[in-house]
């Protein structure tokens, strides 16, 4: 049976929704289903693998076969489903994972995939839109901590990146914690009282009202938000401090920069952030691809695993919806420098926690890895997964751009229910 | 020195891609290994190649080849741990799991005596050539990826990932020291770069060369193909010889010509890639060949007349599909260059 519906299927029913006056609201539909949305505390774990992970040297291993590349693989805890012998650890949780290895995506390029991926590659409106984190900060807001509702750890430079955002607006931009780290000067100086700090913000208030009077709405939200960020931060300075936590934590995410951050990762979805994006650079493996895996592939199954323990030991797992992709896998041939290029022809996500089915692989390659042999899935069929997975009807909800009501994903494209809970 | 330039005389197409190369003891026979479970024999009568039947049943890849000194026997591995002692077609032994996982090199004493491996299961393990039985073995507690007996078969050296040298004594008791041999790592990130990759003695064993790359970068590497000497008996490093602009990545393969000059093959980003020969100490090879693409192996025929270079398809990248004339998924060959000195 074919889990997806039509393309027409979907455009009438959302007509239909629309056609039943609710479309006009702008933003989210209903602002009840938004509470209720809010009451819920769902997180989301996005782990990003810049550049493109192998997805034969992962989730889709094709073993002496003509591409398959040098490893074995190896026997995972669900029957019948195999991953790259790099990923051991991994594989012992595969019945916490949901991997779609039918990916089908469109762009081979990294300058545009990585924003068509991260952004659902709707239809072209002609704004840009949203990542899917600020697609979740702006739906799901912050939650009950009040911390950022979009957070980005990654190596190298911090910052706030407004252009995540798109259409949102600036206040739905990711703030990155470069190397995991806090902004610089998060901390009130020791020079200041509280009392001077508090009078301080007071006149900053009053010159923000003063400031807002001349200025676009969303941009003086974007103003406020940054101080509200600020300040949520100040007071939860410890979420980026590891070095309280038992050695043996630290240990066991790996001592290499993806490991510690996936380790702050883990204390930022204990402290309640909403949506935490986690990048790991270096996945371009134009050379050298299988000592490159060799190396690398391990210290992700070594984080991801530890991770999803943790997660499932505090029962965050049953709240969170966790996800992991590259903005496309790697080529089946193996070129002259010993590596495999960009491939978004037939690739694999994987997921696990809050929403999607469990122990369960969606599609499936040919033998050769070559080309998707199953229904093939774009990224917009994704959103809409991962939405529906957070509670979210991606075919009744939609963003308010200036008072035009758009899509929250592809409105060609409905969720994969095979993946779903 | 006798500084010949090589010419070529022939090129053989394959249709697969070719990691080693190597003749036998008698040059009659070149066998090469690569991107499948294959172990290809090829006759060879001074002119050109004619395929031989092949050797199966390996699993992933495969990769180490070695031939003994003396007689016709070749020990062979793959990827998924297999060593197997072959005379022609036949098989004398074999170890389904020698290792665990990708065997990486072979090395064959100079009497023929034993044969020493290494892998990514970070041990080194010496066997009895004639019979396969397991000697000795040692954690290394890196991925190793080269090793060589000194030419009086008294030391067995071997390198890792990370360019750590160790050399131990010939039937792996003890370690007797480290060379430090890291300018050929670096990590970036989580990805560990380079590693030393070919291992040679030579000047009859005063000299050691450890070979690879300078890495810069992760993820497509851009570096430089380096050679280290070490002055065997103190273990100084006395030489850095490097060739070629950063594109042109590694020296996979590295053997002494009997003329004394050093003959090497480099691939880096697709397209690049030459065979180079120099005097050891000589600061510009007196020979590049820039013609062939990402050159993975070479293999020098016995009587140092003759030698093969395999190369790689030019085009051999891309993103995205790439499909050939009738519509399939397009692959790529390593061509065989035959040279006469």
């Amino acid at each position: 049976m074919n889990p997806l519906c039509t393309p027409g299927d979907h455009l009438l029913s959302r007509r239909a929704f629309l056609g039943g006056g609710l479309g006009a609201l702008g933003g989210l539909i209903s602002p009840a289903v938004a509470e209720v949305m809010r009451e819920r505390d769902k997180q989301v774990l996005f782990v990003w693998m810049d550049g493109g992970m192998s997805q034969l040297e992962s989730w889709d291993p094709k073993p002496d076969t003509e591409f398959g590349g040098p490893f074995r693989s190896i026997k995972t805890s669900v029957p019948g489903v195999h991953f790259c012998e790099l990923m051991p650890k991994l594989a012992k949780q595969m019945h916490k994972l949901c991997v779609v290895r039918s990916m089908c995506t469109k762009d081979n390029a990294h300058s545009s995939g990585v924003d068509r991926i991260q952004r659902g590659d709707p239809k072209n409106r002609g704004v840009p839109y949203p990542h899917f984190g600020s697609g979740v900060a702006k739906l799901l807001g912050p939650g009950a901590s009040g911390l950022p509702p979009y957070v980005w750890i990654k190596p190298g430079s911090g910052g706030f990146r407004a252009e995540d955002a798109g259409f949102l607006g600036p206040k739905y931009g990711s703030l990155a914690f470069g190397d995991g780290k806090p902004p610089e000067n998060l901390l009130r100086h020791p020079d200041i009282s509280a009392e001077q700090d508090s009078a301080r913000n007071e006149l900053r208030s009053m010159l923000d009202q003063r400031f807002a009077t001349k200025r676009e709405k969303r941009v003086v939200e974007a103003n406020a938000s940054v101080f509200d960020m600020a300040e949520k931060l100040m007071a939860r300075a410890d979420i980026f401090d590891t070095s309280r936590l038992p050695e043996r934590d630290r240990e066991r995410y790996g001592r290499n920069d993806f490991g510690q951050h996936m380790l702050v990762a883990r204390q930022m979805l204990e402290a309640g952030v909403r949506f935490v994006k986690v990048t790991s650079y270096g996945w371009d493996t134009h050379g050298d691809n299988f000592n490159a895996h060799a190396t690398m592939v391990p210290k992700f199954d070594q984080a991801f695993s530890a991770m999803l323990e943790d997660l499932e030991a505090s029962g965050l797992l049953k709240t969170t919806l966790v996800i992991c992709l590259s903005e496309f896998g790697r080529t089946p041939r193996i070129n002259g420098h010993v590596g495999r290029d960009h491939w978004p022809e037939a690739w694999s996500i994987a997921m696990a926690g809050h929403g999607v089915r469990h122990g369960t692989i969606v599609g499936e390659t040919n033998d050769k890895g070559t080309w998707v042999k199953s229904q093939p899935y774009d990224i917009g069929s994704m959103f809409h997964t991962w939405y529906r997975a957070l509670g979210i009807d991606p075919l009744r909800t939609e963003f308010d751009n200036a008072g035009q009501p758009l899509p929250i994903a592809h409105d060609e494209m409905i969720p994969i229910k095979e993946a779903l809970a | 020195m006798n500084n010949r330039e090589p010419k070529q005389f022939a090129e053989i197409k394959s249709e697969h891609q070719i990691s080693a190369a190597r003749f036998s003891h008698d040059g009659s026979v070149l066998v090469t290994a690569g991107y499948e479970p294959v172990v290809r024999r090829w006759q060879f009568d001074g002119k050109t190649l004619a395929p031989l039947p092949s050797l199966e049943g390996f699993h992933g890849y495969s990769t180490a080849i070695a031939f003994h000194p003396k007689l016709p026997h070749l020990f062979c591995a793959d990827t998924w741990g297999q060593l197997r002692c072959c005379e022609g077609e036949k098989t004398l032994w074999q170890h389904g799991a020698a290792h665990d996982g990708w065997l990486r090199q072979i090395a064959v004493s100079p009497d023929g005596g034993r044969i020493a491996t290494c892998g990514k299961d970070q041990f080194v393990r010496l066997w009895d050539a004639a019979t396969g039985k397991k000697l000795a073995e040692h954690a290394a507690g890196e991925d190793v990826y080269a090793l060589a007996f000194s030419p009086d078969g008294q030391d067995l050296a071997f390198g890792d990932m990370r360019g750590r040298l160790v050399v131990m004594d010939h039937d792996l008791k003890k370690p007797q020291r480290t060379l430090d041999a890291s300018a050929l790592y670096k990590l970036d990130r989580i990805q560990d770069l380079g590693g030393l990759r070919v291992l040679l003695f030579i000047d009859g064993g005063k000299t050691l060369l450890a070979a690879g790359t300078t890495p810069q970068n992760g993820a497509t590497p851009q570096s430089v193909p380096t050679i280290l000497h070490f002055d065997f008996a103190s273990g100084a490093l006395t030489r850095t010889f490097t060739h070629g602009a950063n594109k042109e990545g590694f020296i996979h393969d590295l053997v002494q010509h009997p003329d004394g000059h050093l003959m090497a093959v480099t691939a880096g980003t697709p397209g690049s890639g030459m065979l180079f020969l120099t005097n050891p100490a000589d600061k510009e090879p007196f020979h590049v060949n820039t013609k062939m693409a990402n050159c993975h192996s070479l293999a020098l025929h016995p009587d140092g007349k003759y030698f093969v270079v395999t190369s790689t398809n030019r085009d051999s990248n891309g993103n995205g599909r790439s499909l050939g004339k009738n519509g399939e998924y397009k692959t790529n060959s390593s061509p065989l260059h035959l040279f006469e000195m």
